[in-house]
């Protein structure tokens, strides 16, 4: 499985969701498919709830946690 | 410096602190709820402010009604022109780009963001730039007055205020109500120590109250940003400061119901008035999310930034000081203080803050992505 990292952190607000959502429907296929994973390092805490929400209603799951000082959200295939 | 002085400041410190806490907390960002309707048609910020104007209505409502508010409507606020929605709209576009609101980078700032910081400081410069056109734009903003010296709604009906109020608050908690019915009050939010929306909504309605009792007047902070131009400006080029009005004039007056004596300020470098009422808050502010950060061990500077967002970042907070003078008045001081009282000037500026945050979002897109 391949692995795209993202490090947000520091970026202006709504850079998390915007870039994400970007990276999921160019590589939409590969993540529904379970090929590919992002990772997402962010400092913003709004991020901890609208990146997994909008990741989720495109049909891949995710996962926050917090590391450091900072999130962690990384996407995974959905359990059916 | 009196001693109520000193008691009036430490209170709007300590309500600012509060302020800052819950912010951080929730990341409570009103440039994000404007942003998001147009940019994600999400809600999910715009219905706590909702709840924290209909709580501050009903709040300064009763204060009116049991007689303890020292000046209704509250001084400062003036009859309606076009230049409020034009200032809204200016400001709206200029918080959008600079990622938070006057007060969003403030508690943005005390988690230790960078950009935030950078805001600030777009902050201060507007506020600088807009001492130079000051005279011509108070000239504008006297040919766009609007025929009338009410300065609320219930006043240009010819009403008492509890009715219209009352209304107010009952269409804002009829929404409230159904939101909390289709469970939309719930966040999906998994930061550490996050406090829900509504909640902190409802702390802050509090805290603005507070403020209210204390000082007389409702939050507000912008001409404080100006002072710090000013101050920049008394250092590097004093003789141009001494020649702008707007730094030399001392045009507004206010009683502190703790003494009932009148002081007077205005945006120049003297610790007046302005600096009484805003300062403490800002400090707070800061402070207030700075400890929330550190109890969380979130507070973290981040230096490597992409220099595009820098750029539009400080461009944002420029645009946003000449929206909050333009106007005048701040998301802060409408929505939280002038909005609840039905006042004219703060519903236009509201009006003007729509299509500002629109035009925001389509800039910000533009940047983030297609630079990306």
């Amino acid at each position: 499985m391949k692995t795209l990292k993202m490090d947000i952190r520091g970026q202006v607000c709504p850079s998390s969701l915007l870039l994400v959502l970007r990276e999921i429907n160019r590589q939409h296929r590969d993540l529904i498919a379970g090929h590919l994973r992002m990772v997402i390092l962010t400092d913003n805490r709004d991020a901890t709830g609208t990146v997994p929400e909008a990741v989720r209603n495109m049909g891949v799951d995710a996962v926050v946690e917090k590391v450091g000082g900072y999130y962690r959200i990384t996407t995974q295939q959905l359990k059916h | 410096m009196d001693f109520s002085v000193w008691i009036i400041m430490s209170g709007l410190l300590v309500i600012g602190a509060a302020a800052g806490f819950l912010m951080h907390r929730s990341d409570f960002c009103m440039a994000g709820a404007f942003r998001d309707v147009f940019l994600f048609k999400s809600y999910k910020l715009i219905r706590p402010l909702v709840l924290l104007i209909t709580l501050s209505a009903l709040l300064f409502e009763l204060f009116r009604l049991t007689g303890i508010l020292p000046s209704y409507p509250f001084p400062w606020f003036a009859p309606p022109a076009g230049v409020n929605i034009f200032g809204g709209m200016v400001f709206g576009l200029g918080m959008v780009l600079a990622g938070g609101c006057v007060v969003g980078v403030l508690y943005k700032m005390g988690s230790g963001n960078l950009m935030a910081f950078i805001a600030f400081l777009g902050l201060i410069a507007g506020s600088a730039l807009y001492a130079e056109i000051h005279i011509w734009w108070r000239s504008l903003a006297k040919q766009t007055s609007f025929s009338t010296q009410a300065v609320t709604i219930p006043q240009w009906i010819g009403v008492s205020s509890i009715m219209p109020v009352l209304a107010f608050v009952a269409i804002g908690g009829f929404f409230c109500w159904r939101w909390q019915r289709a469970g939309l009050w719930v966040n999906k939010n998994e930061a550490e120590g996050f406090i829900p929306l509504w909640l902190t909504a409802t702390g802050l309605a509090v805290l603005g109250a507070l403020a209210v009792l204390l000082c007389g007047i409702p939050m507000g902070v912008t001409t404080s940003y100006a002072k710090g131009a000013a101050l920049v400006e008394s250092w590097i080029i004093p003789g141009h400061l001494a020649t702008l009005p707007y730094f030399t004039t001392v045009p507004a007056h206010l009683s502190l119901p703790v003494d009932g004596i009148l002081r007077s300020g205005g945006a120049g470098v003297h610790f007046d008035i302005i600096a009484i009422v805003q300062v403490p808050l800002i400090l707070g502010i800061i402070g207030g999310a700075w400890l929330s950060a550190q109890l969380l061990g979130e507070f973290r500077i981040i230096w490597k930034v992409p220099f595009n967002q820098v750029t539009m970042v400080f461009a944002g907070g420029v645009i946003m000081a000449l929206g909050a003078r333009m106007s005048p008045g701040c998301n802060v001081w409408h929505l939280w203080g002038g909005f609840p009282l039905l006042t004219m000037q703060s519903l236009l500026f509201a009006v003007g803050l729509l299509p500002g945050a629109w035009l925001g979002g389509k800039v910000l897109q533009r940047v983030l992505i297609t630079a990306a």
